[in-house]
């Protein structure tokens, strides 16, 4: 198998004139996929035996969620390659991504909370889950407080990969210390081998909710990643082309 | 310059700024004793809380004093040499944290006696306390000599070092809050101990590479 084609992603401008097609379809197909699911979701499936209504949050909380840790996991690996083969392109996916992700797990919180009040009765507990999203919201912040606080850009790529790489490390530790520690909520709604608890009314229109919501992050982060791109390398004469072109002239 | 000659200097410069190592623990003894002002001073909620208190306050008074590791090095260019000595960067760093582990948890080790009895932990948890210290402070010291490494050439880095390692210092402050409070009711907690254990043998193998890469970049 060739490798040229990955080898050749890691030049920014490669990088750039190949992505740039794809955020656009990338992004009305997510937003397409959400607007479906979350109609279906909030107002066709039927509703929970148990938990009657409220369980709808399920819709936004679930793919968040998961966007939350992919988003991390994503940064490890970019973190990686970017120590390991130095490509250009992994510091700027961390610098575009760690603030989606930061959002997501936030949403995730939030969503959470709302979801804990009427299920049960309280917005917030020490529980394993609660706790170790909580903990992977302060990671992001911490890699977007560094990024932000390192001047020099060289230094800021290799300490937030440096971080990304470590988190990635210790984020299984952090997740089984606090199972261990404390627990309270029910177990993964998706996992890949086994066929979900729930009828099929009720997880279809999460899975559009859920591919429909990667793919709206990754139009974000493709577009981030083209201005990124477009800001570090403004003195090539390929950007200017670009601008002039986009401009018109 | 060879890697015997590095650790003494290391441990000489840590002597003669005896004011920073009585600075660190005092720090310990402050927030320790904002508890019992703060919260409840009756031995019924302290016994129990005691193994959590001094924890949190050693996770703090090590992360203050782990903060600034590179700061004077970097300024006085000591740093630049230890990079083009030729010796193996990863392991100076290993040497480096070896001395700051020494000249900061044998002092908290020290006062921890007296903390034990002012917070009224039971006689049969306060080995178990020690044990837990002995084992599970060098992952904090590993981690956080990656953070000082990456912020060293920062003016002002205190807060912006803290948001950045206390969220990995979580399963640290669990495993071994959870082993005192083990030998308090009586349950097995050499299991604990052995987690805690790998823990810091898994940070001694990945930080001090991560902490040389931080320390390469800063210094350019």
């Amino acid at each position: 198998m060739r490798w040229v084609w990955f080898h050749k992603l890691g030049s920014p401008k490669y990088f750039y004139f190949w992505s740039k097609p794809l955020a656009l379809p990338l992004f009305f197909l997510g937003c397409l996929c959400l607007v479906v699911g979350l109609v279906w979701g909030l107002a066709f499936a039927p509703a929970d035996y148990q938990q009657g209504n409220s369980f709808r949050i399920i819709y936004i909380h679930v793919p968040v969620a998961m966007l939350a840790q992919s988003c991390y996991f994503a940064l490890g690996v970019a973190g990686f390659v970017y120590l390991v083969w130095q490509m250009k392109i992994a510091p700027i996916f961390i610098k575009s991504m760690a603030p989606i992700g930061a959002v997501m797990a936030l949403i995730a919180l939030v969503s959470g909370a709302i979801w804990g009040k009427p299920t049960w009765g309280t917005w917030w507990i020490w529980d394993a889950r609660l706790t170790s999203v909580l903990v992977l919201f302060l990671l992001y912040m911490g890699i977007i407080a560094l990024q932000n606080a390192l001047d020099d850009l060289v230094l800021a790529n290799k300490a937030t990969a440096v971080v990304s790489v470590v988190g990635l490390i210790n984020l299984p530790i952090i997740k089984y210390s606090v199972v261990w520690w404390n627990t309270l909520h029910q177990g993964a709604t998706f996992t890949l081998m086994e066929k979900p608890a729930m009828p099929a009314a009720m997880w279809i229109p999460l899975l559009i909710c859920v591919v429909g919501l990667y793919c709206f992050v990754a139009s974000l982060v493709l577009w981030r990643m083209q201005s990124e791109i477009m800001q570090r390398e403004h003195r090539s004469s390929w950007v200017k082309q670009e601008v002039m072109y986009n401009n018109g002239f | 310059m060879t890697y015997t000659s590095f650790l003494r200097s290391e441990l000489l410069v840590l002597w003669r700024r005896k004011q920073d190592v009585v600075n660190a623990v005092l720090f310990f003894i402050l927030v320790v004793a904002l508890f019992p002002i703060g919260v409840n001073s009756s031995p019924e909620f302290l016994s129990p809380a005691s193994g959590g208190i001094i924890w949190c306050a050693a996770v703090l008074a090590i992360l203050m004093s782990i903060e600034g590791a590179f700061k004077d090095d970097y300024l006085d260019g000591s740093l630049e040499q230890l990079v083009v000595s030729g010796l193996s960067l990863p392991l100076l760093m290993l040497l480096k944290v070896v001395a700051l582990w020494a000249s900061v948890v044998i002092p908290l080790l020290l006062v921890m006696p007296l903390l034990s009895e002012m917070l009224s932990l039971p006689s049969a948890a306060f080995w178990v306390l020690i044990m837990t210290l002995l084992v599970g402070t060098p992952c904090l010291f590993f981690i956080g000599i990656i953070g000082s490494a990456l912020t060293a050439s920062l003016k002002q880095s205190a807060m912006l070092v803290m948001l950045l390692i206390l969220p990995f210092y979580f399963p640290v402050i669990i495993f071994a809050t959870s082993a005192v409070h083990a030998a308090q009711v009586g349950l097995p907690y050499s299991g604990l101990l052995a987690i805690l254990l790998a823990m810091s043998l898994l940070s001694l193998v990945v930080s001090p590479f991560m902490t040389a890469i931080a320390i390469k970049a800063s210094v350019n």
